[in-house]
């Protein structure tokens, strides 16, 4: 198990990966930390799909690897406009004080 | 002022991480020798990869045939089973790496030393698509993770410049209930579907993936190319359309409101919240 390094591995690292994402989602309040643990679980997505693509010798794993990559770019790039767009009005990032569209 | 001098050690510690971890993927993914020889290893070289198949996608075949045939060709060829030692390093080093750096990115309070701790999980994910053969997807991360979100992540912080208060959520009694029932399902759905993966090692596990149909190398940037330009044309298409949007969407966001005579509006503290409070 411990020199013998098979698929099964690396799902499991990634499993490990997103359930620390989700921790991070869960748990922090600012919400930059909150995002990069959104990237923190895609990336354990993508970890995960790559496993699959070499288990199954299909290249189709890795173009959708890159789709998710971009798809992440695209989503912080938009994300953080948010965040400077917030920050702007209100000088915080807590997503606890963010409740404007509750009231 | 100890707080202060601790978190600057542990940012240096975690860019020491992240550097070191770079070097190792370039020295894995440059030399080859850890996991793409075979014939490296000691021991009977059963495991060698076909000849490169002699049918390029001409005229008379069609595109789905070429994939299928693709598809047949990626599956990884038979062998001997053996140890690999250089890989299972590897392996508990990007692993033990990625981890370190993704718990140092939910429990630091300074967001640069989160966002350090990000790179580093990065590039030991970048190593570990390194030994999945993807090398193409590894540079990709590197480039785009490591090298585009983060720095936009690091601006924003330095925009921000405000030190969190409370870097925990706080919730009553309930809240801390729910989430946790929530978060062992979530662990026990992960774990349910991971046990039902096959994960006994056998050796085209180990051994390198064979070449495409059309010759090139297994999760080579041609290989990638090709089946990206070939069978997921219009998923390509539609991400750069997506793009197009996040771009024109962001800056449109993110720039300052102004009125007519173009004063900006609501960048006082507390403007924008007017209206909700």
């Amino acid at each position: 198990m411990l020199m013998n390094i098979g698929y099964g591995h690396f799902l499991v690292l990634a499993a490990l990966l997103f359930a620390i994402g989700t921790a991070g989602v869960l748990l922090r309040k600012n919400v930059l930390i909150i995002m990069m643990s959104i990237e923190l679980m895609l990336n354990a997505a993508n970890l995960t799909i790559l496993t699959f693509a070499r288990m199954h010798g299909d290249l189709g794993g890795h173009s959708f690897a890159m789709v998710v990559i971009a798809v992440a770019a695209a989503e912080v790039a938009v994300g953080l406009a948010i965040v400077v767009a917030i920050f702007r009005g209100r000088r915080h990032v807590d997503v606890d004080k963010m409740n404007i569209l509750k009231h | 002022m100890s707080g202060n001098m601790r978190a600057r050690a542990v940012t240096v510690l975690a860019t020491f991480v992240g550097v070191l971890a770079l070097a190792l993927a370039l020295v894995v993914g440059s030399s080859g020798s850890v996991v793409t020889d075979a014939s490296a290893q000691p021991g009977p070289t059963a495991v060698k990869p076909p000849p490169r198949s002699a049918t390029p996608a001409g005229k008379g075949v069609s595109d789905r045939d070429v994939v299928t045939k693709q598809a047949e060709a990626g599956k990884p060829a038979a062998g001997k089973p053996k140890t690999r030692p250089g890989m299972a390093i590897a392996f508990w080093l990007f692993a033990a790496m990625s981890v370190a750096g993704s718990v140092f990115v939910i429990t630091r309070r300074n967001l640069i030393t989160g966002v350090m701790g990000m790179v580093g999980t990065f590039f030991a994910l970048a190593g570990l698509y390194m030994l999945l053969y993807a090398h193409f997807l590894a540079v990709i991360q590197m480039l785009v993770y490591a090298g585009a979100s983060m720095v936009l992540f690091v601006f924003v912080i330095m925009i921000l410049n405000k030190p969190e208060d409370e870097p925990y959520a706080t919730t009553g009694k309930a809240g801390k209930a729910v989430a946790g029932v929530a978060m062992a399902y979530l662990v026990y759905r992960l774990a349910s579907v991971l046990l039902s993966v096959d994960s006994t090692v056998t050796a085209p596990q180990l051994a390198a993936p064979a070449a495409t149909s059309q010759g090139y190398d297994w999760g080579s940037t041609a290989a990638v190319g090709w089946n990206l330009f070939n069978e997921y044309l219009f998923p390509f298409e539609a991400v750069s359309i997506l793009l197009l949007v996040a771009v024109v969407g962001s800056i449109a966001i993110a720039r300052p409101l102004k009125d007519d005579d173009g004063e900006v509006l609501a960048d006082e503290p507390g403007a924008a919240s007017q209206g909700g409070a």
